[in-house]
C-alpha cells in the first residue's frame, strides 16, 4: 500500500509519515502542489492525503485535477478551515474524507483504513474482546457470558470501541460517531458515559477492558495489555 | 409632531419671532398714526381760534361785536363745514356761536363752556351726549380796550376714530392670516429641507454589524447634509474596514494556530506512545495533551464564532419542531445532568415549528443546558420549556443554580467573558459557549436573553421566529 502526502508543512508531514509507516505503509512526501500533482500523475497510489493550503498549486485545483484523470483513488483532505462551504466544495470535486487540523493520529489512521477498506473494519455481527461479546444486530452485551444491559448511546460507544480493539480513540472522534457535531466542545459528556459502562462492563471483573490514556482519550483493549 | 424635533422648534422660533415683531409694528402704527391725526386736527382748530382772534378780535373796539360774529361766519362757514365755532366775552356773554352743522351730529348749544382757564391756549376732548366726540381748542384773547374773549373752535374726532378704527380691524385680521401663513409656509420649507435627513436617520437606524457594507442615501444638494451624508458614509466605511479587520485577524489567528497544534499533538502522541516511559512522565505527558485538547477547543470555537460573523452561507436552513429538537436534545444530555444529582425537567408538548440550521440550533440547546448544568449545585433542577408566543418559538432554560451577578449580566454574551473564578471553575471552558449562542441566535434573526437572581438561579430566553408553512420551503 502506497500513500501519497501531499503537506507544506515539513513537521506535520514528519509526524503523518512516521506514523502511517509504523503502521507498514509506503509513504512519499511531497512538499508542493505542482510537485504533488505530479506525483500523483506519474504513480499509481492507493492513497492520498491532501493539504488544502499549498504554494504553488493549491490544494482544491489538486484535488480537481487528479479527479479528472483519475476516479479510482480515494483522497482524503486534511484542512485548516473548516467552513461549511469549503467543504461540501471539496466534496463535490471529488474528495472521500475531510480532517481537520488539529486532529489526532489515531484519527488519521482510522479515516485512512476506512478509505483502504482494510484493516480490522470488522463488518461480522458479532464483535469479540477479550471475553466480551457484542451482538450488533440485537444489541445483546455479554461478558463472560452474563448479559449485560445497556441504554442505547452506551451501546453506540462500546461499539464504537470495539470497532478497532487497542486503538486509543480521541474524545472528539467519539462524539462525532456517538453523538453530533452539535455536542462539539461537550467532551465531558464522553466521560459521563464511560464511567457509566465501566460500572457495567468492568467493574465486576478482575480485568478491565476499558482504558483511559490521559490527554488522548479511550480504548477497549482485549485485557492483555497494560 | 415632536415638540423636540428640530423642524417643530425651528418653526416656532421663528413663527413666535415674527409674530412678535409684527405685533410690535402694528402697534406703533397705529398708535403713531393715532397721535399724528389727532394732533392734526388739534392744530387746525388751535390755528382757526388764533386767526379769529388775529384777524377779527383785535379790532373789535372798532368793528364791533356784531361784525365779528358776522365776518366768522361768512369767512368759515362751520355750518356747511361741520365745524363748531363759538366766542365768548369773559363776562360770559355770547358773541358767536356756530348752527347745526349740516350732517346734524352735535347740536353746538350743547356743547359745555370752558371753565376759566389761566393758560391762553389749551384743547379738550368733549363727549357729546349723541355718542360722538369734539375735539375742541380754544384761546383766551386779552388786550387793551377789550373785555377778553374765549374764542373756541372744534371739530368731530368721529372721523379720525372710524379710520383707526378700520385700521385696527384690518390689522387684526391680517396679523394671524400672515401668521398662518408664514407658520405653515415655514414648516413646509423646513420639512423639506429635512427630508434628508429623516431618510438618513431611517438608514442609519437599520445598519448593524451584518450590513455594514450598506451605505446612507446622498442627497445631491450641494450643501451641509450632502457633506454629512459623505462624512457618515466614510465613517461607516471605515468601521466597515476595522469590523473586517479583527473578523479576519480572528479568523487568521485561529487558523493559523492550528498547524503548530497538529504538530504539538502528534508529536506529544509519539512520544506517548513509548511503552517504556515512567509513569511519571505519562502523567506529565498526558496534562500537556489535555491542554493541547483544550487549546484546540478554544481554536475550534473561535473559529465557529467568526465563520457565524462573516454571515456563512445559510447551509441546510429547514423546517422542524423546535420542541422535538429540545426534548431530545435533553434526553441525551440527562446523563450530564445525573452525574451531578440534578433533574432536568422538559415542557415541550405542542409543536413549535422554526426554520433554521438544525445542527446550529441544537448547539444552542446544548451550550443553554451545558452552561445550566455546570452552575448548578448537586440536586439542583433545570426546566427547558418551548412554546409559542405571539408569532415566536419561545425557548427558556432556568436553572436554581448560583445565579449570575447583576453587574455580570449584560456581559455574559461576550467573548471570553467570566463571571469570577467561582464560575469559571474547573470546567475548563474558554467562555465562549454563550457567545456562541448568540452569534447563532443572531444569524438566525432571533433574540437571546439572560434573566438572574443570584443565589436562586438563572433563566436564559430565546425568542425566534416561527416558521409558517409558507417560507423556508
Amino acid at each position: 500500500m502506497r500513500i501519497l502526502l501531499v503537506e507544506d508543512e515539513r513537521k506535520v508531514a514528519d509526524i503523518i509519515a512516521r506514523g502511517l509507516k509504523a503502521e507498514r505503509y509506503a509513504v512519499d512526501i511531497s512538499p508542493d502542489g505542482q510537485n504533488g500533482w505530479e506525483m500523483a500523475e506519474a504513480y499509481n497510489y492507493d492513497l492520498i492525503i491532501l493539504d488544502l493550503m499549498l504554494p504553488g498549486l493549491s490544494g482544491s485545483e489538486v484535488l480537481e485535477r487528479v479527479r479528472r484523470k483519475n476516479q479510482e483513488v480515494p483522497i482524503l483532505i486534511l484542512t485548516a478551515r473548516d467552513g461549511m462551504a469549503d467543504k461540501i466544495k471539496n466534496f463535490e470535486s471529488g474528495a472521500d474524507d475531510y480532517l481537520t487540523k488539529p486532529f489526532a493520529f489515531a484519527e488519521l489512521l482510522v479515516r485512512v483504513k476506512a478509505l483502504l477498506r482494510r484493516g480490522p473494519v470488522n463488518r461480522s455481527s458479532v464483535l469479540r474482546v477479550g471475553d466480551l461479546e457484542i451482538d450488533r444486530l440485537s444489541q445483546n452485551v455479554k461478558r463472560a457470558g452474563k448479559k449485560i444491559e445497556l441504554t442505547s448511546k452506551e451501546f453506540s460507544l462500546l461499539e464504537y470501541l470495539a470497532t478497532h480493539p487497542g486503538r486509543v480513540f480521541s474524545r472528539t472522534m467519539i462524539i462525532e460517531h456517538v453523538w453530533d457535531q452539535s455536542f462539539q466542545g461537550l467532551t465531558n459528556i464522553v466521560d459521563v458515559y464511560v464511567r457509566h459502562l465501566r460500572a457495567k462492563v468492568d467493574d465486576a471483573f478482575p480485568v478491565k477492558l476499558l482504558r483511559t490514556v490521559r490527554g488522548v482519550g479511550y480504548s477497549l483493549t482485549d485485557g492483555t495489555q497494560t | 409632531m415632536n415638540a423636540r424635533s428640530i423642524s417643530f422648534r425651528l418653526v416656532a422660533w421663528y413663527a413666535g419671532l415674527l409674530t412678535g415683531i409684527f405685533l410690535l409694528l402694528c402697534a406703533l402704527l397705529y398708535l403713531d398714526l393715532r397721535h399724528f391725526l389727532e394732533n392734526d386736527l388739534r392744530e387746525s382748530q388751535s390755528r382757526r381760534t388764533r386767526q379769529i382772534a388775529n384777524t377779527l378780535l383785535a379790532h373789535v373796539g372798532q368793528t364791533g361785536e356784531a361784525y365779528v360774529a358776522s365776518q366768522t361766519k361768512d369767512w368759515y362757514e362751520p355750518e356747511i363745514n361741520d365745524r363748531f365755532i363759538r366766542i365768548t366775552r369773559a363776562d360770559g356773554a355770547l358773541v358767536y356761536v356756530s348752527g347745526a352743522p349740516k350732517d346734524g351730529s352735535f347740536a353746538p348749544a350743547e356743547v359745555p363752556l370752558f371753565p376759566p382757564s389761566p393758560k391762553t391756549e389749551f384743547s379738550s376732548k368733549l363727549k357729546l351726549s349723541g355718542g360722538n366726540t369734539l375735539l375742541v381748542a380754544a384761546l383766551n384773547f386779552k388786550s387793551s380796550g377789550n373785555p377778553g374773549y374765549l374764542v373756541e373752535s372744534g371739530a368731530l374726532l368721529d372721523p379720525v376714530e372710524s379710520m383707526l378704527d378700520h385700521l385696527f380691524l384690518q390689522l387684526a385680521l391680517g396679523l394671524p392670516l400672515a401668521v398662518i401663513i408664514i407658520t405653515v409656509g415655514g414648516y413646509l420649507l423646513v420639512r423639506r429641507a429635512l427630508t434628508p435627513v429623516e431618510q438618513i436617520t431611517r438608514k442609519a437606524e437599520q445598519i448593524t454589524q451584518h450590513n455594514l457594507s450598506e451605505r446612507l442615501p446622498v442627497a445631491h444638494t450641494g450643501d451641509e447634509l450632502e457633506r454629512l451624508s459623505h462624512s457618515l458614509n466614510r465613517m461607516i466605511a471605515r468601521l466597515d474596514d476595522a469590523f473586517q479587520n479583527s473578523k479576519r485577524f480572528v479568523a487568521d489567528a485561529s487558523h493559523e494556530l492550528r498547524t503548530p497544534l497538529t504538530i504539538l499533538r502528534g508529536e506529544l502522541e509519539n512520544l506517548n506512545d513509548d511503552a517504556g516511559l515512567k509513569p511519571q512522565v505519562r502523567d506529565q505527558l498526558g496534562s500537556m495533551l489535555e491542554e493541547v485538547e483544550r487549546l484546540s477547543k478554544i481554536v475550534e470555537q473561535l473559529f465557529a464564532l467568526s465563520r457565524l460573523d462573516a454571515g456563512e452561507a445559510q447551509t441546510e436552513w429547514t423546517r422542524f419542531d423546535l420542541a422535538e429538537l429540545a426534548k431530545t436534545t435533553a434526553e441525551q444530555m440527562n446523563l450530564l445532568a445525573e452525574d451531578k444529582g440534578i433533574t432536568i425537567s422538559c415542557d415541550a408538548d405542542r409543536k413549535v415549528p422554526v426554520a433554521g440550521d438544525r445542527a446550529r440550533l441544537k448547539q444552542v440547546v446544548v451550550n443553554l443546558l451545558d452552561n445550566a448544568i455546570k452552575y448548578t449545585p448537586e440536586k439542583g433542577s433545570i426546566q427547558l420549556r418551548v412554546h409559542p408566543v405571539n408569532g415566536h418559538a419561545v425557548l427558556e432554560v432556568e436553572d436554581n443554580g448560583i445565579g449570575i451577578p447583576r453587574e455580570a449580566l449584560p456581559h455574559v454574551f461576550e467573548r471570553f467573558y467570566r463571571v469570577d473564578q467561582t464560575r469559571s471553575g474547573d470546567s475548563g471552558s474558554a467562555g465562549l459557549g454563550l457567545s456562541i449562542v448568540k452569534s447563532i441566535c443572531t444569524a438566525h434573526g432571533a433574540e437571546v436573553e439572560a434573566i438572574s437572581i443570584p443565589t436562586l438561579g438563572s433563566r436564559f430566553l430565546v425568542k425566534l421566529p416561527l416558521s409558517s408553512n409558507t417560507s423556508h420551503s
